[in-house]
C-alpha cells in the first residue's frame, strides 16, 4: 500500500499545481495603467552591442541608447530632417563642408558632457573600424573650433545630413567607452552602452531579452506617460508574437503574422499602423550565362511575373509594386521610373524573339527562413512555368544562398531573391549602386552585370547629392530606366511597415520610414 | 563491474571524439562563410577579410580542427558566431529552463504512465485497458508541436486559464525577479519563499510540460501494461493470489516492482528524447531553453553553437544510457554487467 501511496504523490501533486495554476493566471495578468514596464515582443536580435560595429537587427535597441546627430524625417514632413545632438548644421555652397552646432546641456548615462571632441572620436571610429564604415568613405576630416561645434570636410559634395541621420554607423558614443573598445574590440560584448539616448542597457540575456531603463538625466525630459522601463522578449516566431499580445503577455509585438491582421483588427483592441518601409524584394537573374545573358530573354520574365499575386500572398496586401530597385518614398524614388506590368502574351512573344521559345530550366533560391519569400516564390514558378520556363525552386538559408551565390558566377543560381533595405536613406549611392554598379568581384550584385554607361550615371549622380540633389536625381532617372530596359533583375514590390498596437498606447512618430528596424520607445506614451 | 564501467568509458568518450570530429566537418563543409555569419552579411569585403583573419578562418581546416579539440578539453567550447558569448556559458545559461521542463514532464509522464499501464494490465480487456491503450497510441502519434498549438488555443485563447507562452511574465522577470540559486524557478521560489514567483512559474510550465510528457507518458503506460501482463501470468503471482494476499498487494508492492524495470529503461531512454524533443516545445511556447539555442544556432549556421548542442546532446544520451543499464543491474538480479 505504501508503493501505491507514494506513487500517488506527484499524481496529486500535478493536479494540485494545475488548479493553482490555473486560478492564478488571470491575477497575474496586467490590466494596464503602469508606466513602470513596457512589455515588448520582436525579433531583434543581437549581433553585438558595439555601437560602432553595430550593422545589424540590434540598431532597434542602439536607436533607443544612442543618438546620431541629426533624424531623417519621414516623407511629407514639413522638414527633411530634425535636430538631434545637434540643433542646428549648415553646409558650404558646394556641399563639402558642414558644421553642427551641438546642442547644450546633454549627458552620456557614464555622465560626462557631451561635447565636440566625442563627435569627432565617434564618427573618426565609425568611419575607421566601424562595420559601415563605407557610409563615411568620402570623409577627409573633422575639427572642433570649440566644444560645441564639429566641422566635417569631405573629399566631394555629400550629403552629410543623410549620412549622420544613418541607423547605422552615426552613433555618438561616450570616450570613455570609445577609448575602451579601441583597446578590447569586445569591451561592449558583455551588454554595456553608453550613449546619450532616453534609454539604457539594464540586462542582456543573449538571444532571449533585452531590458532598458530610464537614463533620468536625458535632455529631453520624461513628461508624459513615458515607460520607465522597458523590457523585449526576443521571439523569433512572428505567431507566437501575436499570441503573446492576445495573451496580454506584452503591450506591444513588432511582428505579428500579416495573415492575421485583419482578424485582429475586427476584435476592435488594436489600432493599425501602415506606413512605407526602405525594404524591397528584387530577384535578380544571373546574367554571366546564356539564356540568361540576353536581355530579351530577361524582360521575357519580367513580363511573365505576376506582381499583384505576389504582393497579394507574399506580403498579403501590405506592399506596392516596386518602379527598379529604389523604395518608394525614399531619394532618388520616382514615379517616372517605368514599371513592368505581368502580361503572359507579351512575355511569350520575347521569348520566341529570343529564340528560347521552346523554354528552359532555371534555378531560382531564396532564403529559406524568410516566411514572404516561401509564400511568394511559387508564384513565380508557376507564372514561369506558363512560358515554359521551368523553375526549380531551391529554399536554403539566407547565409548558404549568400555564400553560393559569392562564388562562381557561372555556377551559381539563375535567380536569387533578396530583401534589401539601404543603410540610410539615399538609395542611390546605396541600392542603386550596391545592386547593380559592376564590381571586380560580386558584393551585393547578384545578378554579376556590367554596364558602363549605367555605371557612370549612378557614379556622376553620387558625387553630385550634396551640391544638386534635382540634378542627381535626373541622373539616377535615366540610371533606373537602363535597369527597366536591360531587367539584370526583377524589381517585386516595396514592402510596407505594419505596427499593430493596443488602443491603451499611442505609438506616434515611434516609427519612421528612413528607421526600418527601430521603435523609438521614447515615444510610445499611454492614453489615458 | 569495475572493468565494465571503465570498458563503457572509454567507449563513450570514442563516440563522442567520433561525433565531434563529424560535426566538425559537416559545418564547416556546408556553404556558408563564418566570417559573414559573425559580422553581418551586409559588411563590406574589408571587413569580412579582417574578421576572417581576426577569427582564424584563414587557417588550414585541420589546424582549426586540432585548435578546436585542444580547447574543447580545457572547458573552452569556443564563442558563438551569432551572440558573441561563449557558448558554454550560453548553454549553461539555458540548461537549467530545459532540464526544470524535462523534469516536470518526465514527472508528469511517470505519475500518468505508471498507473494507467498498471489499470489497463489489472483490466485487461476492459473499457479502461482500450482507454489507455488508444491514450497511449494518440499520444506516441500527435506531433508534439500540433499538440502543444492544440493546448495554446484550448487553454489559452479559449478558456483563458494559462499563459501560451514563456518562462514567466514579464513583469515578474523584470520587475519582481525570482533570486536566483539553481537556475531552475521553481526550486528558487520555493527555497526563497517567493509564493507569487512560484504560481508565476508553475503557470507558466504547465502548458509545455504537458505538451512534453504526452509522448513519455505514453511509452511508459503501453511499456508498463506490457511488463504487468508478463509479470501477472507469473507463476509466483498465482502462487501469491493462491495464498490469498490481496489484489492490491499483488499489484502495486509485488507485481509493479518487478515490472518497474522494463518500464526503467524507457523512462531513462525518454529522459534523453526529450533532451532533444523539447526543442519544438520550446519553439513553440517561446521556451528560453536549449532548443532556442540549438534553433538559432542552426538558422544561423552558427558552428561553435551547433558544435556545443551536438557534445551536450550526445553525452546526455551517453550518461544516461550507462546510469539506466547500471540501475538495471541493482534493480534486477538478472541482469549483469558485463
Amino acid at each position: 500500500m505504501r508503493s501505491r501511496r507514494k506513487l500517488w504523490i506527484p499524481a496529486a501533486a500535478v493536479a494540485v499545481a494545475l488548479v493553482a495554476a490555473s486560478a492564478g493566471w488571470t491575477s497575474t495578468t496586467r490590466t494596464g495603467g503602469s508606466t513602470e514596464l513596457l512589455r515588448v515582443a520582436s525579433t531583434a536580435q543581437v549581433t553585438t552591442w558595439d555601437p560602432i560595429k553595430s550593422f545589424s537587427t540590434e540598431v532597434l535597441y542602439m536607436a533607443n541608447l544612442y543618438e546620431p546627430l541629426v533624424y531623417a524625417n519621414p516623407p511629407g514632413s514639413s522638414t527633411a530632417f530634425r535636430p538631434g545632438l545637434a540643433t542646428s548644421w549648415s553646409r558650404t555652397a558646394n556641399g563639402t563642408t558642414w558644421t553642427f552646432h551641438l546642442r547644450h546641456g546633454v549627458t552620456f548615462h557614464d555622465g560626462e558632457p557631451l561635447t565636440a571632441t566625442a563627435v569627432k572620436d565617434s564618427i573618426e571610429a565609425a568611419a575607421t573600424r566601424g562595420a559601415a564604415s563605407f557610409i563615411w568613405a568620402a570623409l577627409k576630416s573633422i575639427s572642433t573650433p570649440d566644444s560645441y561645434t564639429v566641422v566635417i570636410t569631405m573629399k566631394a559634395p555629400t550629403r552629410v545630413d543623410l549620412i549622420a541621420s544613418s541607423e547605422d554607423g552615426a552613433w555618438i558614443v561616450c570616450p570613455a567607452a570609445l577609448a575602451a573598445e579601441a583597446k578590447d574590440a569586445q569591451y561592449f560584448e558583455s551588454g554595456k552602452d553608453c550613449g546619450t539616448g532616453p534609454y539604457m542597457l539594464k540586462s542582456y540575456s543573449a538571444g532571449k531579452q533585452v531590458v532598458l531603463t530610464a537614463y533620468s538625466h536625458y535632455w529631453g525630459g520624461w513628461s508624459g506617460k513615458r515607460y520607465s522601463n522597458v523590457v523585449v522578449e526576443i521571439t523569433p516566431e512572428a505567431i507566437v508574437q501575436q499570441q503573446m499580445l492576445q495573451s496580454g503577455q506584452v503591450d506591444l509585438a513588432l511582428s505579428v503574422p500579416l495573415e492575421n491582421i485583419n482578424q485582429l483588427m475586427k476584435t476592435g483592441k488594436y489600432r493599425l499602423q501602415v506606413r512605407q518601409s526602405t525594404r524591397n524584394y528584387v530577384g535578380f537573374f544571373n546574367t554571366t550565362r546564356p539564356p540568361l545573358n540576353d536581355p530579351l530573354v530577361r524582360q521575357a520574365l519580367s513580363y511573365a511575373t505576376p506582381y499583384r499575386d505576389i504582393i497579394s500572398v507574399g506580403a498579403h496586401g501590405y506592399g506596392t509594386q516596386a518602379r527598379g530597385p529604389v523604395p518608394r518614398g525614399i531619394f532618388p524614388w520616382s514615379a517616372a521610373t517605368p514599371q513592368y506590368t505581368t502580361n503572359i502574351a507579351k512575355a511569350k512573344a520575347l521569348l520566341e524573339q529570343s529564340g528560347h521559345g521552346d523554354g528552359f530550366p532555371m534555378t531560382l533560391t531564396y532564403a529559406a527562413e524568410n516566411q514572404d519569400e516561401a509564400r511568394y516564390a511559387p508564384l513565380i514558378k508557376d507564372a514561369y512555368a506558363k512560358i515554359g520556363v521551368t523553375v526549380t525552386l531551391k529554399p536554403i538559408l539566407f547565409n548558404q544562398q549568400w555564400a553560393l551565390a559569392k562564388g562562381d558566377p557561372k555556377k551559381a543560381q539563375d535567380m536569387f531573391l533578396l530583401q534589401y533595405w539601404p543603410t540610410y536613406s539615399d538609395a542611390g549611392s546605396d541600392n542603386l549602386y550596391s545592386l547593380f554598379h559592376s564590381s571586380a568581384k560580386p558584393f551585393f550584385n547578384l545578378s554579376y552585370w556590367k554596364d558602363p554607361t549605367y555605371d557612370k550615371l549612378v557614379d556622376t549622380a553620387a558625387g553630385i547629392t550634396g551640391s544638386s540633389a534635382a540634378k542627381a536625381k535626373a541622373l539616377y532617372l535615366k540610371a533606373m530606366t537602363i535597369l527597366y530596359d536591360q531587367a539584370p533583375g526583377v524589381y517585386l514590390y516595396d514592402m510596407k511597415t505594419v505596427l499593430l498596437t493596443p488602443k491603451n498606447l499611442q505609438v506616434i512618430n515611434a516609427t519612421n520610414i528612413n528607421y526600418p528596424f527601430v521603435t523609438f520607445f521614447y515615444a510610445v506614451q499611454q492614453v489615458g | 563491474m569495475s572493468r565494465w564501467v571503465v570498458r563503457r568509458l572509454l567507449t563513450s568518450l570514442l563516440t563522442l571524439f567520433f561525433i565531434t570530429t563529424i560535426t566538425f566537418a559537416l559545418a564547416r563543409v556546408v556553404p556558408s562563410n563564418p566570417a559573414v555569419v559573425y559580422i553581418g552579411p551586409l559588411a563590406r569585403p574589408a571587413e569580412i577579410a579582417r574578421v576572417t583573419k581576426e577569427l582564424g578562418l584563414d587557417r588550414p581546416l585541420y589546424v582549426q580542427y586540432v585548435d578546436y579539440m585542444r580547447d574543447l578539453v580545457h572547458g573552452n567550447w569556443g564563442t558563438s558566431l551569432a551572440t558573441k558569448q561563449p557558448v558554454l556559458g550560453g548553454i549553461a545559461s539555458r540548461l537549467p529552463a530545459t532540464l526544470e521542463l524535462i523534469l516536470v514532464a518526465m514527472a508528469m509522464a511517470v505519475a500518468v504512465g505508471i498507473p494507467l499501464g498498471v489499470l489497463a494490465a489489472h483490466r485487461k480487456g476492459k473499457a479502461a485497458d482500450t482507454g489507455a491503450r488508444v491514450g497511449a497510441v494518440v499520444g506516441i502519434s500527435m506531433p508534439v508541436f500540433w499538440l502543444g498549438l492544440l493546448l495554446q488555443v484550448l487553454a489559452s485563447q479559449w478558456l483563458n486559464i494559462l499563459p501560451p507562452t514563456s518562462r514567466q511574465s514579464l513583469d515578474v522577470a523584470v520587475l519582481h525577479p525570482v533570486t536566483k540559486i539553481t537556475g531552475f524557478l521553481l526550486v528558487d521560489a520555493l527555497v526563497t519563499g517567493d509564493w507569487s514567483g512560484l504560481q508565476d512559474a508553475a503557470t507558466h510550465i504547465l502548458l509545455p510540460a504537458i505538451t512534453l510528457a504526452a509522448y513519455p507518458a505514453a511509452l511508459v503506460t503501453r511499456m508498463t501494461r506490457a511488463a504487468m501482463l508478463d509479470v501477472l501470468g507469473q507463476d509466483y503471482v498465482r502462487t501469491a493470489r493462491t495464498f490469498g494476499l490481496g489484489e492490491r498487494l499483488v499489484l502495486w508492492q509485488l507485481a509493479l516492482r518487478n515490472a518497474i524495470p522494463s518500464t526503467l529503461t524507457v523512462v531513462g531512454l525518454s529522459l534523453a528524447y526529450l533532451l532533444t524533443g523539447s526543442f519544438f516545445v520550446e519553439i513553440v511556447f517561446d521556451w528560453p531553453g536549449i532548443g532556442q539555442y540549438a534553433t538559432n544556432a542552426l538558422l544561423n549556421l552558427d558552428y561553435p553553437a551547433i558544435m556545443g548542442i551536438t557534445i551536450l546532446g550526445a553525452t546526455a544520451f551517453l550518461v544516461i544510457n550507462f546510469v539506466v543499464d547500471v540501475l538495471q543491474a541493482r534493480l534486477d538480479p538478472r541482469v549483469r554487467l558485463q
